[in-house]
């Protein structure tokens, strides 16, 4: 039979490191600040796999 | 001068928030504005200006192209309050430190 | 990559209150991006390159401009990613 998951996607959940990172740089707020970049880097992804963007320009203007 | 912006930190940039700057960036690039806020992950500035229509004109200037920053003067209560109210800040973020 | 200072890894009210600028800063900063979505926005790059594009959103770290309908110089891209490093910098409208 099909393997395929009928599961929803798992929740974006960041790596501890990375809450302590934040915690480190935002204090008591950090809270906050992860979930709107977390949002964001999930809308930021999501458009690049629906829209397959190419670099533009091709080369870098500046290196 | 290069670089010397993104080294500030942001108990230095916040001092510059709500004042208006001239911002050189790039080779000849010159910008106006008030200064909305800086990004402490890139030090990019975000600087708005007020138009007659009752709009605002946005400048984003990235952090690794600022040459220099220069403060023109600091904001009176009304520019204050049209400042607060800009569609582009959340609504909870005030500036009291 | 951001660090913090090394006066206020010493002094932990002076690290509070870097805490607390960069998290008004920070969150402000997202603000914008955020209000930026679906806009036009001009892009000044580098090498007098000047472009108009409607924003789509950011990478976290301002690496990447994600965008549609970039009016290039020879035409009109459908989807793009614009390198930040490119930018000098964008103004749109609000």
């Amino acid at each position: 039979g099909s393997q395929k998951s009928t599961g929803a996607p798992p929740i974006e959940r960041p790596g501890e490191r990375r809450v302590a990172e934040m915690k480190k740089l935002y204090g008591q707020d950090s809270a906050k600040i992860l979930a709107i970049e977390t949002a964001m880097q999930l809308t930021f992804d999501r458009n690049c796999d629906r829209k397959q963007p190419k670099y533009w320009p091709v080369i870098p203007l500046k290196l | 001068m290069q670089d010397a912006w993104s080294h500030l930190g942001p108990l230095q940039w916040i001092r510059f928030v709500n004042k208006q700057i001239k911002v050189t960036a790039g080779k000849d690039e010159e910008r106006r504005g008030w200064l909305v806020t800086v990004d402490p992950v890139s030090a990019s500035l975000v600087l708005v200006d007020f138009r007659e229509d009752g709009k605002m004109s946005v400048d984003m200037v990235m952090g690794h192209a600022v040459e220099e920053v220069q403060v023109l003067q600091e904001a009176d209560s009304e520019t204050l309050d049209r400042l607060q109210n800009s569609l582009i800040l959340p609504k909870t973020c005030s500036l009291d430190a | 990559s951001i660090s913090m200072s090394a006066a206020s890894e010493a002094d932990p009210e002076e690290q509070q209150r870097e805490q607390h600028a960069r998290t008004t800063l920070r969150e402000r900063f997202l603000h914008c991006l955020l209000a930026m979505t679906n806009k036009k926005v001009q892009f000044h790059m580098y090498e007098k390159v000047k472009v108009e594009a409607t924003f789509g959103a950011s990478d976290i770290d301002m690496l990447h401009f994600q965008v549609s309908d970039l009016h290039t110089p020879i035409g009109v891209q459908k989807e793009a990613l614009i390198r930040c490093h490119d930018v000098i910098s964008l103004t749109f409208d609000a």
